[in-house]
């Protein structure tokens, strides 16, 4: 059964709340993580594209992870999608744990292991030229940062989906404009993203990242184009930890204070129940 | 013994902004990792001196080549497994065909690595880099060793390869010691002879003071140019051997040596301690997994006495 609108928002504080404890017990990245959320909510929990409960099914539409370090994220999905025991999040990269430090085929329900950046959105136009070609009804599905567009190879991708007419992929960008030593802005800006998607022959949509009711839209529209889409999602770094939004030290935990963990954990209970 | 821990990272940071002050050659081309490299100080003090090219490793190798050719020291920074591995047709071409002062740095390399897991571990570094014609590789043991290997190779113009990890280590090489690319040191004297590069030495070094375990070991930081002569003059001394790396066993330090041992007659007994053909995985604590690999000290143990 899909969730509402105001079931997904409930849910993503309590996706939120074990996100930090998992990040807070064993380090790992926080801001990117923290900024996707609720673009991999609204995608395993809508029922805009099938994944399967309890266990995924071939016939389920693909998902690709493309920035790996993101991986905190959607393990704590798909916990709660009851792919494996929602207990083995307090195991995150340890030895040999299933949940390894960047994303893995490891762990139930994920497809592609990776950690590093800017080749996830290549394998996603692999896997929906082949689902093309068998004609498979299926939607690929893939989730970039905004960091990884720095690397040539999105690009070739880029192009490589729009000479294949891959209407059948969607690449959803988390636009939270920081990566790990500083604003994209002072790294290396992307400038007019949209723009340049556009460009490269996609459908191009701009979307709030953490507006519900906007994203589930976008991915229904999504679905009719006759391009391969790129929807660009326009996130806060770190968001529901108000003291680490736009800040990028928060990008990559280290032994978080207890103080600043206590913080941020009342600060999402309060949304909780 | 019991040495204590220190940073070979923070250590080439603090290193190359001192040699940076004096010798207004150096340049640093980085991809997104200053902060885990130490340089941010390095960019604050020297900001046009420090080039940032953001996530684009294949760029960044060629703009370090281009930027060398107006005279330049250029420092390529990153994570192993991202330049040379990502890059590496790039570094072939733009670094070591046109021959290009550009020194590569690699951290985050081997299982040491630990929680990132097996994408972050680089085990094919040294690999991708000794087989590359002009370009020189090197693995230092500890943080003090890395000042004076990044010190060597900035008077050098030849390209070369420093292979980094990413945390704290032992320190164990002899302050005294100088390093020299070329040359290995002789670290004790024994009836084994072993062979290692990099961090993973400290588990030999703290082994060998036993009679039951006599060790001489070679520290073999310069991989390439390799110091043939002292392993060759050891070997043939002690007649065993045993190769130490946290790498994978195809394209290391080990294959190197062997090849080197049957050109010149020789066939010891040979025990070589490498990650044998596997990927990483994720381990809050590296020791489980030199353990788990092979590689860790119950190995080193159990070679010793193998060959004694
Ligand atoms: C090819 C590659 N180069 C470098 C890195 C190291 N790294 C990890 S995350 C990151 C940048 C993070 O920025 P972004 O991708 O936008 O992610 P976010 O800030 O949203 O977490 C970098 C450079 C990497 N994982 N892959």
């Amino acid at each position: 059964m899909a969730l509402s609108t105001s079931d997904l928002k409930k849910l993503s504080w309590q996706l939120r709340a074990d996100l930090l404890d998992m990040v807070y017990q064993n380090d790992g990245h926080l801001g990117g993580p923290l900024s996707s959320l609720d673009i991999l909510n609204t995608i395993y929990f809508s029922d805009i594209f099938k994944f399967s409960k309890k266990s995924p099914k071939p016939t389920d539409d693909n998902f690709i992870l493309s920035a790996g370090h993101l991986a905190t994220a959607l393990y704590v999905v798909l916990a709660h999608k009851l792919y494996f025991d929602k207990k083995k999040l307090a195991t995150f990269s340890h030895f040999k744990s299933i949940l390894e430090g960047h994303v893995s085929t490891t762990v139930p329900g994920v497809s592609y292991s990776s950690g590093s950046l800017g080749q996830g959105l290549s394998f996603a136009a692999g896997l929906a030229l082949g689902n093309l070609l068998d004609k498979k009804n299926k939607f690929t599905l893939c989730l970039t940062s905004d960091g990884e567009h720095q690397e040539g190879q999105t690009w070739e991708a880029a192009m490589f989906a729009s000479k294949y007419k891959l209407k059948n992929l969607i690449n959803i960008v988390d636009h939270n404009k920081y990566q790990i030593d500083g604003s994209l802005e002072d790294i290396m800006p992307l400038d007019d993203l949209a723009q340049k998607y556009i460009s490269f022959g996609w459908t191009v949509k701009e979307v709030d990242g953490h507006d519900y009711k906007k994203l589930l839209k976008i991915f229904q529209i999504s679905k009719l184009s006759n391009y391969p889409t790129c929807i660009i999602a326009h996130t806060t770094f770190a968001k529901g930890v108000s003291f680490a939004h736009f800040d990028y030290k928060y990008h990559d935990l280290k032994n978080l204070d207890p103080t600043l963990y206590q913080l941020a954990k009342n600060e999402i209970s309060k949304h909780l129940n | 013994m019991k040495s204590v821990n220190t940073s070979i990272r923070q250590s080439f940071g603090a290193t190359l902004f001192k040699l940076a002050k004096t010798n207004k050659n150096i340049y640093v081309v980085d991809a997104d990792l200053k902060s885990s490299l130490y340089l941010s100080e390095f960019a604050k003090v020297f900001p046009k001196r420090f080039i940032e090219v953001g996530v684009a490793e294949n760029n960044a190798a060629s703009v370090a080549a281009g930027l060398a050719k107006t005279g330049k020291t250029v420092f390529l920074t990153s994570f192993s497994c991202f330049s040379p591995a990502i890059n590496w047709a790039v570094i072939r071409q733009s670094i070591c065909y046109n021959n290009s002062n550009v020194k590569i740095i690699g951290s985050h390399s081997g299982l040491m690595s630990g929680s990132l897991g097996a994408t972050h571990q680089m085990l094919e570094d040294i690999a991708l880099m000794q087989v590359l014609p002009n370009m020189e590789v090197f693995s230092p043991a500890d943080a003090i060793e890395t000042a004076k290997i990044v010190s060597a190779v900035s008077r050098s113009p030849k390209p070369s390869y420093i292979r980094l990890v990413r945390p704290d280590t032992p320190a164990f090489f002899p302050p005294k010691l100088s390093f020299t690319i070329g040359k290995s040191q002789i670290l004790t004297k024994g009836n084994i002879t072993l062979l290692f590069h990099g961090p993973i030495g400290h588990l030999a070094f703290n082994l060998s003071n036993t009679k039951e375990n006599s060790l001489e070991i070679i520290n073999c930081s310069s991989i390439k140019p390799l110091d043939s002569k002292t392993i060759l003059k050891s070997i043939k001394k002690t007649g065993k051997l045993i190769v130490l790396e946290d790498h994978q066993k195809i394209g290391g330090l080990g294959q190197a040596v062997s090849s080197l041992l049957l050109e010149n007659k020789l066939a010891p007994r040979f025990i070589h301690l490498a990650v044998d053909n596997q990927f990483g995985r994720s381990s809050k604590d590296y020791s489980k997994l030199y353990d788990h690999y092979g590689i860790g000290i119950k190995a080193l143990k159990l070679a010793v006495k193998k060959l004694n």
